[in-house]
């Protein structure tokens, strides 16, 4: 079975803007957005795989197994961040921490 | 001979650096004597040069300046000329040494002065001694650095810090013309040595060589008050008295007539150089002797007997007397200085009161000060058979000689100036020495002294170190005397210097030597006639109105002051207000401080932007991503 490029990429496209809404809409929580990321992350990844599988190379599967070691690090560290975040403000709304306003 | 001439350089440095380093952690004892001891020995070598000089000696101590063609070593040149200066120097700065350990013996800070005194002595030979044009420039801004620290030496009266750095600027405007000649000169030559440059003027057209004179002649009118910078040497009495005798009297305002002198072989043969210096000259002597008839302080009718006086040094240079000149620098640096510590002591005996008409009677109180001063008076009013009558003499005669109507009118004004030398000279003697007494009590100091009603003793030593002082004044003639007695020995040993001058005929001389007594006398006489006996009483109590017309127009100096504060300082001061208010604070300070409130201004307005809001970054961040893709995509469609 051989699924052609476009499609790989087509499906990648629409996971990485459903990703992308995700994360500009759901700012009500902080864990939805780090899904958001996770769901572009992962678009990427499919475009790198259907890459290999098109012209035959292992670089981008070798990629795509780096995109999931980066984002499981990641992953951890972020919900790290968000359990300390919300012992600060007792929330996991991203609107609320603007101390960062000019 | 090395070792004579490095000694007498190196001794008074050497007082001077060891005074100026340690001279507070030494006992008072042993800074005055090493000060005293330092000039001494620098005497002795002067001395010891002096009589085993055979021939002009060149004498290279060290390399200093050596750039590809350009060589200005240490070097020291010994001619007549310099022997004399070196002498003249090393002996009266000697003697105003001695003086000062007395006259300063209440100051707190002895070692700044005696440091000062032996640096500037240093200056002073390092001038004279300079066979290389740098080498002299260089004493000759040594000697204006001392002059300037010691005018100011009570520096915590503002008044006294003002006059030093009045001296300081205005000798610098000379000094600038002097710059420019010294890198002209090297630039026309192609060497810097006085004795090279000297021996090459022939090769210069004569306009050039006018040019150099006129320039040189603007450097000594700075350090010899010559008009029209003679405004700072009446302020430079504010110094102590000690540095007034030796700096501003006999040994440095005299550097500019020494510089002519040198530099005379190479000027000599422009004659509108010449004609310049002999006319700067002139218009000096009677300018400042006309000021000195209404002085009311005592140091300042000495300051501009001194300008006046150096003016006819000058005159002598314009008209080609070089021996006439220098023996009137030796004989005036003996009977100024002797006038100037002469007046030291009446200061001191008077509690520092220095205007002339609240002094009297002092002839009788202080006979060991009189004396001495009465001889130097002499030698100024150019009084027969002094030292002063004989070398101002040769200068009168010398200007006669050169004939034509310039130096005919100068030699009338000479004469003119001889006249009112004397009178202010005789003034100045009644109005002090003559009368009773004091014309009121001088604040006393502690315990009545009886006799003496206020009047301080002065000490022994001061008055001691008068006598050598008035001796070679009174005989000073002796050094030249008049070629129908015989040769003169200054003018024979200065031969080498001037070449062959115009010899007078004997008759001529007799005739202007007996115009010149006649002339002094008359002086005399109608001083006797205005301040003598009776008349005195008159003239103390005239002077207590405020004065008016002509008396305030000659105490003022010509009112030089005011017209040089019109015309240079008032301009320079509101350039400088407009300079600070209108450029500094207004364009450069306001265009800065606007600069920086639009910048925080704007980065207050950007400031906002940044609003905290995470989502309003990541909003932002994906529509600029998306926009970027938008126009690759558009490139790479088109």
């Amino acid at each position: 079975m051989i699924v052609p490029l476009l499609h790989v990429l087509i499906l990648a496209g629409i996971l990485f803007v459903l990703g992308l809404v995700c994360v500009l809409v759901w700012r009500a929580n902080i864990i939805m957005m780090l899904i958001g990321i996770e769901i572009m992350l992962n678009a990427a990844m499919l475009a790198f795989v259907g890459g290999a599988n098109r012209w035959g190379a292992a670089d981008g599967q070798v990629f795509a197994l780096m995109i999931i070691a980066m984002t499981s690090a990641e992953v951890s560290l972020a919900l790290a961040l968000v359990v300390y975040l919300h012992r600060r403000k007792k929330t996991v709304n991203a609107d609320e921490f603007n101390t960062m306003s000019g | 001979m090395k070792l004579y001439l490095t000694l007498i350089l190196l001794l008074p440095l050497l007082g001077g650096v060891i005074n100026a380093v340690a001279g507070m952690r030494l006992p008072r004892r042993l800074a005055e004597w090493l000060a005293c001891g330092a000039v001494a020995g620098s005497f002795a070598c002067a001395l010891a040069a002096f009589v085993t000089y055979r021939s002009p000696v060149t004498v290279e101590l060290f390399r200093w300046l050596s750039a590809f063609d350009f060589q200005a070593p240490v070097t020291l040149y010994y001619d007549p000329l310099s022997a004399v200066m070196c002498l003249m120097v090393t002996f009266v700065s000697g003697l105003i040494h001695i003086y000062s350990v007395a006259y300063m013996a209440g100051e707190e800070e002895y070692a700044r002065f005696f440091s000062l005194l032996n640096l500037f002595v240093f200056a002073m030979l390092t001038l004279v001694l300079a066979e290389n044009l740098p080498l002299l420039y260089l004493g000759w801004e040594g000697v204006g650095f001392c002059s300037y620290a010691l005018i100011g030496y009570w520096y915590r009266d503002e008044k006294n810090a003002t006059a030093g750095r009045k001296a300081f600027i205005v000798t610098r405007i000379g000094d600038v013309a002097f710059g420019i000649a010294v890198i002209w000169m090297f630039q026309l030559f192609g060497t810097i040595s006085i004795t090279g440059i000297n021996g090459m003027g022939f090769l210069m057209p004569g306009g050039v060589i006018t040019f150099l004179g006129i320039l040189l002649l603007m450097g000594a009118m700075g350090k010899s008050a010559q008009m029209p910078l003679m405004v700072w040497l009446p302020d430079a009495m504010a110094g102590p008295t000690p540095v007034s005798a030796l700096i501003h009297a006999a040994t440095m305002v005299t550097a500019g007539v020494y510089l002519l002198a040198r530099m005379f072989p190479l000027i000599g043969s422009s004659g509108t150089a010449l004609a310049a210096i002999a006319v700067t000259g002139g218009v000096t002597a009677f300018y400042a002797a006309t000021c000195a008839l209404a002085q009311r302080d005592l140091k300042r009718v000495l300051a501009y007997s001194t300008i006046s006086q150096i003016g006819y040094m000058v005159l002598g240079v314009g008209a080609g007397a070089i021996t006439a000149a220098t023996f009137h620098l030796l004989v005036h640096a003996f009977f100024k200085a002797l006038l100037f510590l002469g007046a030291g002591c009446v200061i001191a005996a008077m509690h520092h009161e220095q205007d002339i008409f609240r002094m009297g009677g002092l002839g009788r109180r202080l006979p060991l000060t009189f004396w001495p001063f009465v001889a130097g008076g002499a030698c100024l009013a150019g009084l027969p058979l002094t030292g002063g009558f004989f070398s101002k003499d040769g200068i009168l005669t010398a200007v006669w000689l050169k004939g034509g109507a310039l130096y005919g009118g100068l030699y009338l004004l000479g004469l003119l100036t001889a006249i009112l030398t004397a009178v202010y000279t005789f003034r100045l003697i009644y109005l002090v020495f003559g009368g009773a007494s004091p014309a009121f009590p001088p604040p006393l100091m502690g315990g009545g002294e009886g006799e003496g009603e206020g009047v301080a003793k002065v000490p022994r030593l001061m008055e001691a170190i008068l006598f050598p002082l008035a001796l070679l004044g009174l005989f000073g003639g002796l050094f030249n005397i008049s070629a129908y007695l015989g040769k003169g020995w200054l003018g024979g040993f200065l031969a080498p210097l001037s070449g062959a001058g115009e010899e007078a005929p004997h008759a001529t001389e007799m005739l202007l030597q007996g115009i010149a007594a006649l002339l002094a006398i008359v002086g005399v006489a109608i001083a006797h006639l205005c301040y003598g006996g009776e008349r005195r009483l008159a003239r103390v109590e005239a002077a207590a109105e405020p004065p008016s017309g002509v008396v305030a127009f000659f105490l003022n100096g010509w009112y030089f002051d005011a017209l040089y504060r019109f015309l240079f300082i008032r301009p320079f001061e509101t350039l400088s207000r407009v300079l600070w208010e209108r450029i500094d604070e207004g364009v450069i300070d306001d265009s800065l401080d606007r600069l920086a409130s639009f910048f925080g201004w704007s980065g207050k307005g950007l400031g906002r932007w940044t609003s905290g809001r995470v989502s309003v970054y990541i909003l932002s961040f994906a529509a600029g991503a998306a926009l970027i893709i938008v126009y690759f995509a558009w490139v790479v469609r088109g």
